[in-house]
Formats: C-alpha cells, sequence, structure tokens
C-alpha cells in the first residue's frame, strides 16, 4: 500500500482532474482490511513555506481520534509562477476494537502564484458531502476576504494568538461571519487553550452557596509565560464577561482594573513567568483564595481553595496540552456556537 | 440527562463549558468494600473519574467491610486492582491523590457500634475535608445484607440529612428474585429512604449504546413514522456470552438467565426500544414511560408460557475451538441442576403502537460469541416490482456490545444490465467516528447518582411490574404438574432448536451475530 502514509509523506502525487478516481482506486486495494471514516470535512491552509509536510504530521495524529477527509493546503502568494500540485494519501490506526485499521484521507495541494485565487473551487469540488466544513486557517487574514468561501465554511479555527494586529484581523473574521449571516463558528484556539483552566476555576462556583464569593472577588492574578499575554487578557475577559464587570482602566505594570455591578474595583494583575501559557491563576474573594496551577508533573492542574496562609489540599485535574495536536482534537470535541467567547472578547477588545 | 436537578442558580463560568457540572462535595460509603464489585467496577470508575476531573475536589470514599485491615492496605489493594482494570492507565501522581480520599472502616454489617462509629467518623471527615454532610451509600454487599445494613444506617440516623446536604442510596441488582421479594425489599429500603432518594443501578443503562436508543428515536425524524405496527415486522434483543457461569454458581444456580438478565438487563432494553416519546428528559418523565411499556406486555397465563418461552440448559461443547464443560458440570452447581442458562421469549406489546408486531428475547450462557443487540425487522416493500423472490427485510440494528454501534440493511442494485437485487449494509461505529472514548458504564452511573440524576436508575414501579410479568414464567417452570421442558443444547451453539422453533412458527428467524 505504497500511498499509505505512514511517515509522513504527501502520498501518491495525481492530477488534479484525477483526485476523485485515484482516491477511488486506493479504496479498492485496501477493500476489507481498512475502513474509510470521515465526520467532518477539514482544511487547512498556510501560506508558511515547509507547511504542507508539518500539516501532514499534524493530520496524522489529529486522525488518530478525528475521522475527517483532510484537504491540506499549502500556499506561496509570492511566487510568479502559476502552478498546482495535489496529492492523495490517507492516515490508519487500528481501531479499539483492534481489528480493522481505520482510515482518514488527506488530499493535499500546493498552490504557487496566482492560482492561490482558486482556493474556493479547490475546497469546493473534493469536500465529502454532506459533512460540516471546518476551516483551520493558520495565516493571518487579508482582504478582500472570500465571500463565496466563507458562505461554506461552519467553523473556522484559528490561533489569535499569534495574531499582530488582534482588532483587524478581528473585524476581517466578523465580516466574514455577517456576510455568511453568522453561519460561521469562530473558534480561536487561544480560548481553547483556557477550555481546562476554565473548567478548573468554574467547579468553584457549582454549589449555589459559594456564589456569594462572586461579589467579593476584589483582586486576582493571572501568570502567563511569554509571547502568551493575549491568552491572559482573553481570561480576564472571561471572568469579566462572565461576572459582569467592565473595564475601569488598564494600569501600567500589567494591571488591568473592572468594576463590578456594585461599583467596587477589582485588580487583576497580568504577571509573565516562563512556563506553561497560562502558569496559575489566583483569585481573592476576601479571606478566601482560589487557586488554579500547572502541576509540576506537567499535564495536571493543581485546584485548591482555602484562606490565605492555611495548608491547602490541592486537588489534580487534567491540564490539557498547548500542542497543536491537542488544541485542535479539543476544539473538534465541541459543538455550538462560542458566545461566551465573543462576550470574552468584547469585554477586552482594546487589550487584545 | 436531568442536569437542572442539582443546579437551582446556574454558575455563570459553567456557561458554554462542554463538560458537565463537577457533583457537590460528598462522601461515597461503600458496603461491601472488599468484594469482586469495588475492585473491579467501583474503584477504577472513581479513579478514572477523578483522572477525567469529573470528581468534586472535596470527595471521600469510606469502604465498609468486615475483614480486618488499616487504611494503608485497603488502599494498597485497591491501586493493584485498579493498575489492572482501570479503562485508563493509572498515573502515580493521580492515584496518589485519589488514595488520600479513600478510607476504611471495619466493622459486621450487623454490629450497631460500627454504624455509630460510622456516624462519627462521617461527621469528622465532613469538618476535615468539607464533603458538606452529603452521603452516598453503595451496596455491593450481598442482597442478604442489605436489610440488617439498612436498619443500622436508620438506627445511625445516617438516613437523615441536614438541610442543604443529602443522602442517597445505590442498590446493586438482584432487587428482588420475585415480586413478592422485590416489594419487600423496597418496603425494607423505603423504610430507610425515600424513593428519591435510591437509586437502582442497572449497568446495561449506563451503557452508551443503550442511551443513544433514545437519541436515535427522538432526535432523527426519519424514524419516528416508521416505529410502530404498521412498518415494524418483529423485533429481536438478543445478549449472548460465551462465558459459563465463573465462580458465581451459587447465585446463578438460584437465579437462572431469565431472573439474571432479562427481568432487568434485557427489559430495560426492550423499554427504550418500545417506550412512547417522554414529555421531557427529566428522570421521571423517562421512567413515566418505561413503566408504561413493562405494563403493556401481555401477559402469559399459565398454559401459554411452553408455547412462548423456552429455557436451555448447555452441556459440554467448545468455546472458539476449546473444550469446555456442561453446567451441570460446573463447581458448586446441582448435578441434578434445572437452571436455565439459556432462556427466549416470543412477547407482545398491548398498546397501539406495537400492536401484534412480535418481540423476541434471547439470552444465554456458552453461546459462539458475546454480543448484545437489539434488530428491528421492517414489514417487505410490495413483491411486486424487483423483490419477488427476495426473503431479506430491511433491517436496524443497534449493537451495545461490543464494536457499538448501528447499521441499517438495505437493498441495492447490483451492477449489470440485469436487475438484480441484493442487501447491502450502511454502518455506523461508534468507534470510528468519535474520538473519544466511552466512560465505563459504572462511572456514568455513580456521576448521575452524586449528581442526583435518576435517569438512568430503575423506579420502584418498573422493577416491580418487571417481576409481576417474570413471576409468571418462574411459577409455570416450578409447576409440579405440566411444567414446561428443559432443553439442552451444546456450548458453542445458539441454544436449543426450540429456541429456533419459536421464530419459525412465525416464520422468522434468529438474526446470524
Amino acid at each position: 500500500m505504497p500511498v499509505i502514509a505512514e511517515n509522513y509523506s504527501l502520498g501518491l502525487q495525481v492530477g488534479i482532474d484525477k483526485i476523485d478516481s485515484e482516491l477511488k482506486k486506493l479504496w479498492a486495494q485496501s477493500e476489507g482490511a481498512m475502513t474509510r471514516a470521515s465526520l467532518v470535512n477539514l482544511a487547512v491552509y498556510s501560506e508558511v513555506p515547509g507547511s504542507l509536510e508539518k500539516n501532514t504530521q499534524l493530520i496524522a495524529k489529529i486522525t488518530e481520534n478525528h475521522a475527517c477527509r483532510a484537504i491540506v493546503i499549502g500556499a506561496d502568494c509570492k511566487s510568479k509562477e502559476n502552478r498546482v500540485d495535489a496529492w492523495i494519501s490517507a492516515h490508519c490506526h487500528i481501531s479499539r476494537a483492534g481489528s480493522k485499521q481505520i482510515c482518514s484521507e488527506q488530499i493535499s495541494f500546493r498552490l504557487e502564484g496566482p492560482c492561490t485565487s482558486l482556493l474556493p473551487s479547490i475546497v469546493f469540488s473534493h469536500l465529502d458531502s454532506d459533512l460540516p466544513f471546518y476551516l483551520w486557517w493558520q495565516s493571518e487574514f487579508r482582504e478582500p476576504m472570500d465571500r463565496q468561501l466563507w458562505a461554506w465554511v461552519d467553523r473556522v479555527i484559528y490561533d489569535s494568538q499569534t495574531w499582530k494586529d488582534f482588532r483587524a484581523q478581528m473585524r476581517l473574521v466578523e465580516s466574514a461571519q455577517k456576510e455568511a449571516k453568522q453561519r460561521i463558528v469562530l473558534c480561536d484556539l487561544n480560548w481553547t487553550r483556557l477550555d481546562r483552566i476554565r473548567f478548573a476555576l468554574a467547579q468553584f462556583f457549582d454549589h449555589p452557596a459559594s456564589h456569594h464569593r462572586f461579589a467579593k472577588i476584589k483582586k486576582g492574578r493571572i501568570d502567563f509565560a511569554p509571547g502568551f499575554r493575549s491568552t491572559a487578557v482573553l481570561f480576564a475577559g472571561w471572568l469579566a464577561a462572565q461576572l459582569n464587570w467592565r473595564i475601569e482602566n488598564r494600569k501600567g505594570g500589567g494591571l488591568l482594573q473592572f468594576i463590578n455591578l456594585s461599583g467596587y474595583k477589582i485588580d487583576i494583575e497580568l504577571r509573565e513567568r516562563a512556563g506553561e501559557p497560562i502558569g496559575e491563576i489566583v483569585l481573592n474573594s476576601r479571606e478566601v483564595e482560589f487557586v488554579v496551577s500547572r502541576a509540576k508533573c506537567g499535564d495536571l492542574l493543581e485546584v485548591s481553595r482555602g484562606k490565605r496562609g492555611e495548608k491547602l489540599m490541592p486537588q489534580l485535574m487534567p491540564a490539557g496540552s498547548n500542542d497543536p495536536v491537542s488544541l485542535m482534537s479539543e476544539e473538534l470535541m465541541r459543538g455550538g456556537p462560542h458566545h461566551v467567547y465573543l462576550h470574552a472578547v468584547n469585554c477586552v477588545r482594546d487589550l487584545l | 440527562m436531568n442536569r437542572a436537578a442539582e443546579q437551582p442558580e446556574p454558575n455563570p463560568l459553567r456557561e458554554g463549558l462542554s463538560a458537565r457540572a463537577v457533583p457537590q462535595p460528598c462522601i461515597i460509603v461503600i458496603f461491601g468494600a472488599t468484594g469482586d464489585l469495588t475492585h473491579r467496577k467501583l474503584i477504577p470508575a472513581l479513579y478514572n473519574l477523578a483522572a477525567d476531573g469529573d470528581l468534586p475536589p472535596a470527595v471521600a470514599i469510606v469502604g465498609f467491610a468486615r475483614r480486618e485491615k488499616n487504611d494503608e492496605e485497603f488502599r494498597a489493594e485497591l491501586e493493584e486492582a485498579t493498575r489492572k482494570f482501570s479503562r485508563q492507565a493509572v498515573r502515580d501522581e493521580i492515584w496518589k491523590t485519589f488514595a488520600r480520599s479513600i478510607l476504611y472502616h471495619q466493622s459486621e454489617f450487623g454490629d450497631e457500634a460500627g454504624y455509630e462509629a460510622l456516624a462519627k467518623r462521617l461527621d469528622k471527615i465532613d469538618k476535615e475535608r468539607g464533603t458538606r454532610g452529603n452521603r452516598l451509600f453503595y451496596f455491593a454487599a450481598a442482597p442478604d445484607q442489605f436489610e440488617s445494613i439498612l436498619k443500622h444506617l436508620k438506627a445511625a440516623g445516617l438516613n437523615e440529612t441536614c438541610k442543604g446536604s443529602w443522602a442517597r442510596v445505590i442498590v446493586e441488582k438482584p432487587f428482588g428474585t420475585d415480586l413478592a421479594s422485590a416489594r419487600e425489599l423496597n418496603r425494607i429500603v423505603r423504610n430507610s429512604f425515600a424513593e428519591e432518594q435510591t437509586y437502582r443501578i442497572d449497568h446495561f443503562l449506563g451503557k452508551e449504546t443503550a442511551q443513544n436508543i433514545l437519541v436515535l428515536r427522538f432526535a432523527n425524524a426519519i424514524f419516528a413514522p416508521l416505529w410502530n405496527t404498521h412498518y415494524i415486522d418483529h423485533v429481536q434483543i438478543t445478549a449472548a456470552e460465551t462465558l459459563g457461569v465463573e465462580g458465581r454458581a451459587g447465585f446463578y444456580e438460584r437465579a437462572g438467565a431469565l431472573r439474571d438478565m432479562v427481568q432487568n438487563h434485557l427489559l430495560q432494553l426492550l423499554c427504550l426500544v418500545a417506550m412512547e416519546p417522554p414529555m421531557d428528559l427529566s428522570a421521571d418523565s423517562i421512567r413515566d414511560e418505561k413503566v408504561k411499556m413493562v405494563r403493556s406486555l401481555r401477559r402469559f397465563a399459565q398454559g401459554d408460557v411452553a408455547a412462548n418461552v423456552v429455557r436451555g440448559q448447555y452441556i459440554q461443547g467448545a468455546i472458539n475451538g476449546k473444550p469446555v464443560v456442561g453446567y451441570r458440570e460446573e463447581p458448586n452447581v446441582n448435578p441434578d441442576s434445572r437452571t436455565e442458562t439459556f432462556v427466549a421469549l416470543r412477547l407482545f406489546i398491548d398498546d397501539w403502537r406495537w400492536a401484534d408486531v412480535p418481540i423476541y428475547l434471547r439470552v444465554g450462557k456458552r453461546l459462539p460469541k458475546s454480543a448484545t443487540e437489539i434488530s428491528i425487522y421492517f414489514k417487505k416493500a410490495p413483491a411486486v416490482l424487483f423483490n419477488k423472490d427476495l426473503s431479506d427485510q430491511n433491517v436496524l440494528v443497534i449493537r451495545i456490545q461490543p464494536d457499538e454501534g448501528i447499521s441499517l440493511r438495505i437493498h441495492a442494485k447490483v451492477p449489470g444490465t440485469s436487475f438484480r437485487v441484493e442487501p447491502v449494509k450502511m454502518d455506523f461505529h461508534y468507534g470510528t467516528s468519535f474520538g473519544k472514548s466511552s466512560p465505563e458504564a459504572y462511572e456514568r452511573l455513580l456521576l448521575d447518582a452524586m449528581s442526583g440524576d435518576a435517569t438512568l436508575f430503575a423506579r420502584r414501579d418498573e422493577v416491580e411490574e418487571a417481576w409481576a410479568f417474570i413471576d409468571v414464567i418462574e411459577h409455570a417452570w416450578g409447576a409440579k404438574k405440566d411444567a414446561p421442558g428443559l432443553f439442552f443444547y451444546p456450548a458453542g451453539s445458539w441454544g436449543p432448536e426450540e429456541a429456533d422453533d419459536l421464530l419459525a412458527r412465525d416464520g422468522h428467524a434468529w438474526r446470524r451475530l
């Protein structure tokens, strides 16, 4: 089975008009031993040189848990030569039952030159019908946004942590969303990065008896790694949106000041520390301190609640991982709109 | 399903988070803590919940049993078992934190002082760990101990709660051995715990595919109009296992396949397949509909049992090419035993939806493969065009275990110049389609009980109605005169031929699994 991507090769190079027939041949050769599976169309777009190979590796890992038809596109818009190359391959994994190979297809394209404007037609003609279409956009968004393309997208996935100008990029994404009549769900991997930490903090307040603590929060601290300030700000935005705080002012030295519904001020300190994107969250509600921090052993969070100075008995919770495969896997497991994300963004948009 | 039960005020920080709310802090007291169920299922399930971050931050697990041992010895035993039986590999750092919440309480089940000491110890744990007076009592002990445990829990005041806290009891099957004993057990439980505090566990309902039956039926509009006597020809439910009695001879000799599997697991699956749509997804709405369904089962007259129920017992044979002994030769089994290891039933549901649709249930030990599945056979298309010679029908198969999924058999034209039609299968596999592995049934059920969601637990009236249906069959089998026969089948076969005849009389055949 030479075209099966065992070593993350792009697979079999095929003529662009032969993709469907070559895919059929691929499955005909392997009938019985392998099962083709797909729950979603996942297109990945990047303009970074070498991205095709890198993304093929990522897709190989992602498809271990998320069967999809992957359309991986590497674009070189600056090239003067007009050229399209295509490959097909399959990523196969032994099923949990242990008897069958479960395979996801990958179609890869290298686009050079002005032909990058052909992106919609390339994507549209290779979607697996009736399945949702997720577009993972790894580059900066540029004007003009292709209306035809966005009208087909169900979820657009991006990582705002890599953006140089959050407001400009967000404006483009939101205008695309508006033109698509709100059909597109915006999925920010920078938000996904916070998922486990939000969960860890939220569980302190599941019992209604603890809700009075919200009104008494007066200060907090978010430790973030270099390059992840936007992640920390997004977290503060989430707290503000959900607890009805509004931004009061932005003090120097990484201090954000919010004001709650009763008019009390809340200081949130953003502190840069080497380590994980978000290293520790501390919220103080009068004498009680809520702490979520990264455990020493890596992929776990330590959560504890207690009075300051007391010896706390931390519990461990899953922390998730910051690698793109884990983030994408988390994102692909989710459904529904991300309106909480948009509320969080709106609270701190000017700070991002 | 009934998420709102414990959340009168929503936590604003929960909004949009995909994971379910963590239950309130609590102490889980397991009676029969040194037994097999605790080691194989309960502690591994609790460990997996802890590893996934689903347990409350303040939780304690107190094992209650007779044997002399201390906390450390108990933890060491449980660690060994969890490493062997856990769904996910045990991580040392998580186990270390989890193990701190495990404690051992030594007492005889009938020793009053043991319960008084337990009450004091639970209060102390509340103060030390912030478990807020919430108690979940899990009865993993032998059923003949239930009464004594319940009586003493009540005497020690452990069934009562102070304001804002809760006490719940999980009762493992068998929930009685007939209607009279089930009623008696219900009475005993009710003396100490109200119905809304009582969670009767049937682990089949914790399985992902069992829960998916409701989704399949009520979230897919294409099936709703077909799900009735006008379009369904018959229904088959099979629960087959290759295992024999495996050291459970003492229990099995008294129970048999009908009491062990049909009264609970198979009737629960049938309820999910046949019940009317519930008003909402609350525990009582769903259970109301299940009870109605069981009440609608046509009761057999004693004389009808032989024609509609086949009982069998395995004799020596082979499983996967390996010779195995017959049931009567198993250790601790009476050499003249008449306990059934196989049962097949033909039954009807006397309601508007299912009038005249035969339902066939089959359960057995030492069958050729282990599989549980539900098959819905649709009526044939009119025999006028392509299918004059076709005997195959459209069949919707819901595979409960293993290889959980759903398949639909349809007809397709064979490529060629003639109109040759053959059946083909459209297949959905959970393992292929969803990356996330399913939690074990006990994980889901323990979490539900901690959260106060009783949807997947059997209610008193469900259990009693099921026994009322089963009792007629048991009485007929136990009759001194004209009792229906016990038929023998070789281990590794699909049961006695009489079970095939049961369907053949209606022009049907068991589905080949």
